[in-house]
């Protein structure tokens, strides 16, 4: 009776799912596929930057962070990639043009595109860390003029592994851009470099002072990664990486994304590596 | 349009068939299971059975070359089998008999018969078949066995709690066994009973199996501090997963 | 109305009854030899002589399993999954366990607004009990400066006698107290009262650590490689009671759960730990905080470590309940005193 006086129930929940149709599907490898989704209440914009997150859901099967991978100049529409390892994805494989998930976020800190303009970039993505990275690609195509040199070095298991071939053989064709690719195994029509992705990077030829350094790709790789581009005298503020964790709830609270003090869903995705190198949980 | 049901076909191993007594417990909650499934073979609840099933619920462990066979066969058949209970999912209380030599337990229970009986080492269905869904438990709790078959009939996968029966102990607020000078073995058993043993005044005897990565050197001092022997702990640590013969190795080393 | 006022213990159970109005009741009870929070129907079953609960009260604000929302797998629609939070009066939380909801509240009300637990927190009456005496060897409030109320209630309850003093801390609290003429102003030798009870308790209450919070600080800064966090890693069991137990701990996971016509269902949240193997695993299987002590280790820091450098606030309460608790005997304070203790030596050379 006096109580409700005070306090009001609130009621937006930052748990609830906005619905997104399914408007392409398209298939990459055994295990990955593209989807191009649309938010369906009045033509909503999904303002995201490349890097940023969403939460995913299947009513019935769960929620899962999952790495835009369009970017934001792409417009009325936005694109994840799912590989097929679990409960959620493996329903998210069998959904088709007109189906319906639920979108979340978008979530956490994306590339410091602002911080790019008007210097050099190098990118360097190891397997499915293509998947963030062709968004930042994609937005750095749209606004070509406005950066320094573009290089981007990828690694991937095998040529049949490769995401986004189509556009991956567009990268390799455009005069302003240079791209390397390497595979760990080869298959008689490759015609790439075969081994490791940190044996490109001393063939790079960069301005250390004025190169942003943008590494996402398995756990191991930074490691080896980060070691070749600071020899190259990137400072390490200047290297900037994008980890991946099991954020459950994106908003800074249920904990499963901690990294020492940071949260990744909040603080991250994409860090400075000068931020996280003395914290022992980030690799 | 009607969609035809899945057949289920009920079949039982080597056990006490307690966990098919407890899907006939589930009331009212198994006639909503049955508006989605037909049961073709339920020899403890219907007397016509048939051989037309595409779900195979199995309880029970294995425990005779002829259970082997059997077991292939209904494999080779089964678009999906569930193991039901703590004998099929690892083995159950049937395994404490490979805590010795084999023919020292045909003499035990045969006596001068022994001979005329075969046995093997008693193994969980796994060991055999390949398993989609595990209802873990001795005797499995209606509640997973429900949530097992809403998965089933969705096409997911149903993860197993990995978390230590304490977890939910805690949730449910319980007066821990330990403060009480009792000891359990709740902290290395896998969850999903809701600690049903404990919220009812016993302890957790670990028939749910021990979770993937059980720190059985903790639990093994806190037990022995408690007071318990060294035998004591590996009957502790055998009642249920004596199949798991590495546990038994690890804590007389 | 003053800050202060006074109710005689004969009138105690009159004015607690008195509360039905202003919502449920929960208090601590005995179970088992031990007391938990739960409703109180009868006012005799409410006991105030206590040691810590099993559960802190966080599970009032952050229930054990909550629902977030409600969905329909075809067609698409989620709802609202609470539609009505209830008024409920949290009566006899004692100081320490005052400070955790102080601690959950600065997580919970950092933007973006978590709505369970603020629609259930904004309906919350929280009446405290000062302790008199310490309580066992485990708590370690003193060092922690929780064993003397520092707001965070509506009202607190000191024993001074034949009567409770009660500190009046919001509009709230007045409005419980109000139009009962038994409960009556406090003239100055009932704060009088008050002062020598004060007085008493910082001769009986002694700090628990060998150190002060700000020398903690330092240690927690330089020992993360200590090998005192392998010792203590060594002896979890990895059950995950002193997270459960933690009034500050709050990490949980999320998971659906469907009905049986297979389309209408709930989305829940569930009390999560950081000792548990699968937390910091993610899809591919990388587990990024392996091994007990490693997650033993976290579970401290984010009590001495990481919300100070984050809120400026210590998460431990002192409430001991995570030492109370372990079967395994790790002990919060002799934890801290060994990093201390090694703290000092390293600082001198030894």
């Amino acid at each position: 009776m006096f109580q409700s006086e005070f306090k009001k129930i609130l009621p937006y929940s930052p748990y609830r799912s906005m619905p997104a149709e399914i408007i392409m599907v398209k298939q990459y490898t055994n295990l990955e596929k593209l989807f191009r989704l649309r938010l369906k209440k009045n033509n909503k914009d999904f303002n995201y930057m490349p890097g940023q997150f969403a939460e995913i859901s299947m009513f019935g099967r769960g929620e899962a962070p999952i790495s835009i991978c369009s970017s934001p100049t792409d417009k009325g529409y936005f694109e994840i990639t799912v590989r097929n390892v679990g409960t959620l994805t493996s329903a998210l494989h069998n959904l088709k043009k007109g189906d319906v998930v639920g979108v979340r976020g978008p979530f956490g800190k994306g590339f410091p595109v602002e911080n790019f303009f008007g210097n050099d970039i190098l990118i360097v993505a190891g397997g499915l860390g293509i998947v963030p990275l062709r968004g930042l690609i994609r937005y750095i195509m749209y606004h070509r003029k406005d950066f320094g040199a573009v290089n981007i070095l990828l690694g991937c298991r095998s040529p049949k592994d490769m995401l986004f071939n189509n556009e991956i053989g567009q990268w390799g064709r455009h005069l302003d851009i240079l791209f390397r690719c390497t595979v760990d195994r080869a298959d008689p029509d490759w015609q790439g470099n075969i081994g490791l992705i940190t044996e490109l990077i001393p063939g790079v030829n960069l301005n250390p002072m004025r190169t942003y350094a943008v590494v996402v790709g398995p756990p191991l790789m930074y490691k080896f990664v980060i070691k070749e581009l600071l020899k190259k005298e990137i400072p390490d503020r200047q290297i900037i990486v994008s980890l991946e964790r099991r954020m459950k709830c994106g908003l800074g609270k249920c904990g499963h994304c901690q990294i020492n003090g940071v949260y990744v869903c909040q603080n991250g995705p994409v860090f400075k590596y000068s931020d996280i190198r003395n914290m022992e949980e980030a690799f | 349009m009607k969609k035809s049901k899945a057949k289920v076909a009920f079949f039982d191993f080597t056990d006490c068939e307690g966990c098919q007594l407890q899907i006939v417990n589930l009331n009212t909650v198994l006639l909503d299971i049955l508006e989605h499934i037909e049961i073709v073979n339920f020899r403890e609840a219907m007397s016509e059975p048939r051989d037309d099933y595409d779900i195979a619920v199995i309880e029970g462990s294995i425990s005779t070359e002829h259970d082997i066979k059997r077991i292939t066969g209904i494999r080779k058949q089964a678009k999906v089998v569930i193991a039901l209970g703590a004998c099929a999912t690892i083995g159950g209380v049937n395994a404490i008999k490979n805590r010795t030599p084999l023919n020292i337990s045909l003499m035990r229970v045969y006596k001068d018969k022994a001979d005329k009986f075969k046995t093997i080492a008693v193994k969980p269905i796994d060991q055999v078949i390949k398993v989609d869904y595990y209802i873990h438990g001795c005797p499995v709790h209606p509640n997973e066995v429900a949530e097992v078959f809403k998965c089933l009939l969705l096409g997911k996968k149903y993860d197993v709690p990995n978390y230590p029966v304490c977890v939910e102990c805690k949730m449910n607020e319980n007066v821990c066994l330990y403060q009480k000078e009792q000891n359990c073995m709740g902290p290395v058993t896998r969850a999903g009973c809701n600690s049903w043993c404990v919220n009812n005044g016993n302890i957790c005897y670990g028939c749910r199996g021990l979770i993937d990565n059980p720190a059985n050197d903790a639990q093994n001092d806190i037990l022995a501090n408690y007071g318990l022997d060294v035998n004591e702990i590996i009957d502790k640590f055998t009642l249920y997963t004596a199949v798991e013969k590495k546990y038994v190795k690890e804590i007389k080393e | 109305m003053e800050r202060y006022a006074k109710i005689s213990k004969k009138d105690f159970n009159r004015w607690l009854e008195s509360l039905e109005d202003h919502g449920k009741l929960y208090g601590p009870k005995k179970k088992d030899g031990r007391h938990v929070f739960r409703p109180i129907k009868d006012v005799k079953e409410l006991d105030l002589n206590y040691i810590s609960t099993i559960l802190p009260p966080k599970k009032y604000y952050f229930p054990q399993k909550e629902r977030l929302l409600k969905f329909k797998i075809k067609p698409f629609k989620t709802a609202k999954a609470i539609r009505k939070f209830e008024e409920f009066v949290l009566f006899g939380v004692h100081t320490c366990d005052i400070a955790g909801i102080q601690c959950m509240d600065v997580v919970f009300r950092q933007e973006p607004l978590d709505a369970n637990y603020i629609n259930r927190k904004d309906r919350m009456t929280t009446v405290g009990i000062e302790c008199l005496t310490p309580c066992d060897k485990y708590a370690n409030c003193v060092s922690m400066g929780n064993h003397v109320p520092k707001g965070g209630y509506d009202i607190m309850l000191t024993d001074v006698g034949n009567k409770y003093i009660i500190h009046i801390n919001s509009a709230k609290a007045e409005s419980i107290l109000r139009q009962r003429s038994y409960i009556k102003k406090c003239i100055s030798a009932d704060r009088y009262l008050l002062d020598a009870v004060r007085k008493k308790k910082e001769k009986i209450f002694k700090e628990e650590f060998i150190g002060r919070l700000t020398e903690l600080y330092a240690v927690f800064s330089k020992l993360y490689d200590s090998e005192i966090w392998k010792d203590v890693g060594k002896r979890c069991v990895g059950c995950g009671n002193c997270t459960a137990v933690c009034p500050t701990c709050y990490c949980f996971d999320v998971l659906d759960e469907v009905s049986l016509n297979l389309n209408d269902g709930l989305r829940y949240r569930l009390w999560n730990s950081c000792q548990m193997d699968d937390f910091a695993k993610v899809a591919g299987g990388e587990d990024f905080r392996p091994g007990r002590s490693a997650r033993q280790r976290h579970r401290y820091y984010r009590k001495f470590k990481y919300p100070i450098d984050k809120f400026s606030r210590y998460f431990c309460t002192g409430c001991g309940r995570c030492s109370r608790t372990c079967m395994a005997e790790i002990n919060l304070t002799e934890t801290v005193n060994s990093l201390i203790r090694e703290h000092r030596n390293v600082s001198i050379g030894i």
